[in-house]
């Protein structure tokens, strides 16, 4: 019972302070809201890139185009040399019909019908081979390019490496980004918190003298930075929820993003933005107490 | 130097528990300054002490090492039974409670009404809602408020602000009130209001130590005096007046 009113002690305090110190509280919980959809919008961009690297790792990373008219055993032969390579997953004959099929396909996706205006065209048979690991591409691609039945290596190689350094890039930009905001945001809270110390410093003074504990001091403080960081967080969902709609669709079709991956995206990302809103506010205002608290009065 | 040496000693004799035990307090700055030098006091329960003194003799530090917001660098200060150099940081406040303190300036909070200023000591040590609302009202008797209680302290008089403090300093029973300069922002009619508030107090069971500069007061009481003189204890005398009468 005892520990309820201390419950509704701090948490009406810092209610209290947090609307008395109104404009400070504003701005740090601004500052907050600022860290967080910067942290949303990294969390977005990467979460897609990381998607689309995945469907590009999981689709075929080297494919050997075949010279005409082998015969089964060089067929045979090639694919069995194909599959004892290191790194290699799977590997899948696609021959000259099945090319065919795959074409019309693509034109039916885009919305055409494949025109060949009554000539026999014949398209060389392939192999894909799928890896364990991209970074095998190189090394599948050498070995098979030795191979007298392979006309041509076409690899993925080259597009992956590119989007690694993107994600890498932005990834890299982005949490430097996040430390110099969430570095600003820690200096807000911190500063807040002081103000509302020193502005209460006579009631920290009454307190301490008529006997309260350093909880009762010390929390309603806590709980002031915690609600900076939680009104900050809740405000943060609030907007990502509102743009995710539209980005929904961008990241499925455009990313690759698997549908149920996308489907809890959302839910992991509000719980991920009000973890950090809550335990930047509980850190800024924790540091300000430990440093003005004794000060103050 | 100490003239009623006997009494202290007489008190510690005695089986009662004294609410403070000064043996040989002593403190020095860090910067080299001694407040206090060599305090021998002992202050049994139900006494009324007067603690008097210079500007600068000691009489902040005294009341400081009390309630704790010190600790001597030397000697021994025992407190309502609590040896304060063993005291744990946690347990600071639950000697606090035992240890009533009122102030020259009142510091009361002055966007409170009487009530809440006074029932804000006890929301602050976790006390139920049933609790405060029996409590203050009691205490606003004692102190004669119980009419103003809805009122802001800057509606009332300065006498009425002190009895306010007062009421608050009482919420937790205390052992001990303490009053620094209690009457020092008074006219005189509006002080004798407040000593003869602190005597019922005392009355009723509470040591009183009250640290002034009112001569008028201390010579008319003729109560015990502790006289402070750079940081050592020059008198401790019962019946005394202000200043040295021989």
């Amino acid at each position: 019972m005892r520990f309820i009113r201390f419950i509704g002690f701090a948490v009406v305090r810092a209610w209290q302070g947090f609307w008395r110190n109104a404009m400070m509280s504003l701005a740090a919980t601004a500052t907050v809201i600022l860290m967080l959809i910067l942290l949303s919008g990294l969390f977005i961009v990467i979460s897609g890139l990381n998607s689309g690297l995945e469907f590009i790792e999981r689709k075929v990373a080297v494919t050997a185009v075949l010279v005409d008219d082998l015969s089964q055993p060089q067929l045979d032969g090639v694919i069995a040399f194909a599959r004892s390579q290191p790194g290699v997953r799977d590997v899948l004959y696609v021959s000259p019909e099945m090319a065919m099929d795959r074409l019309r396909e693509n034109y039916r996706e885009r919305g055409q019908e494949l025109d060949l205006g009554g000539a026999d065209i014949k398209l060389y048979a392939s192999i894909e081979v799928a890896l364990t690991d991209p970074t095998f591409g190189d090394s599948v691609a050498s070995a098979l390019q030795t191979r007298s039945e392979v006309k041509t290596i076409t690899t993925k190689q080259a597009s992956v490496d590119q989007l690694v350094r993107i994600i890498g890039t932005i990834r890299t930009v982005g949490i430097v980004a996040l430390i110099l905001v969430g570095a600003v945001v820690l200096f807000m809270i911190v500063n807040t918190i002081r103000i509302a110390v020193y502005s209460r410093a006579t009631e920290i003074e009454i307190m301490r003298l008529v006997g309260a504990s350093d909880s009762f001091i010390r929390w309603p403080f806590i709980l002031e930075g915690i609600l900076c960081g939680l009104i900050g967080g809740l405000v943060t969902v609030v907007l990502v929820a509102i743009v995710w709609d539209p980005i929904q669709p961008v990241m499925v079709q455009v990313f690759q993003m698997p549908t149920s991956v996308s489907a809890e995206f959302l839910a992991t990302l509000s719980a991920i933005v009000l973890a950090v809103g809550l335990g930047v506010g509980a850190i800024g205002s924790w540091i300000s107490v430990r440093s003005n608290l004794s000060a103050a009065a | 130097m100490i003239e009623a040496i006997e009494r202290p000693l007489a008190a510690a004799a005695s089986d009662v528990q004294p609410v403070i035990s000064m043996v040989d307090v002593g403190m020095t700055y860090p910067n080299g300054k001694v407040a206090l030098a060599d305090v021998n006091v002992v202050i049994p329960p139900g006494d009324f002490v007067f603690l008097v003194g210079p500007s600068g003799a000691g009489k902040t530090t005294f009341i400081r090492l009390l309630i704790r917001e010190q600790l001597p660098t030397s000697g021994r200060l025992v407190v309502a039974g609590r040896d304060l150099a063993r005291l744990r940081r946690r347990e600071i406040p639950r000697l606090r409670r035992r240890i009533g303190i009122v102030f020259q300036d009142f510091r009361l909070l002055p966007n409170k009404t009487v009530f809440e200023n006074v029932a804000f000591a006890l929301e602050v040590t976790g006390a139920s809602r049933t609790d405060i609302r029996r409590r203050v009202p009691q205490l606003l008797n004692l102190v004669g408020l119980h009419e103003h209680d809805e009122h802001l302290p800057t509606q009332l008089s300065g006498g009425e602000q002190q009895r306010v403090a007062i009421a608050r300093a009482l919420v937790h029973d205390p052992a001990m009130l303490i009053a620094d300069e209690p009457t020092g922002n008074l006219d005189p009619v509006t002080s004798w209001e407040i000593i003869q508030l602190l005597i019922q107090i005392n009355e009723l069971g509470t040591t009183v130590l009250m640290a002034t500069h009112n001569q008028e007061i201390v010579n008319a009481m003729r109560r015990r005096v502790l006289a402070l003189e750079h940081g050592m204890l020059v008198r401790d005398e019962s019946g005394a007046a202000y200043e040295r009468e021989y």
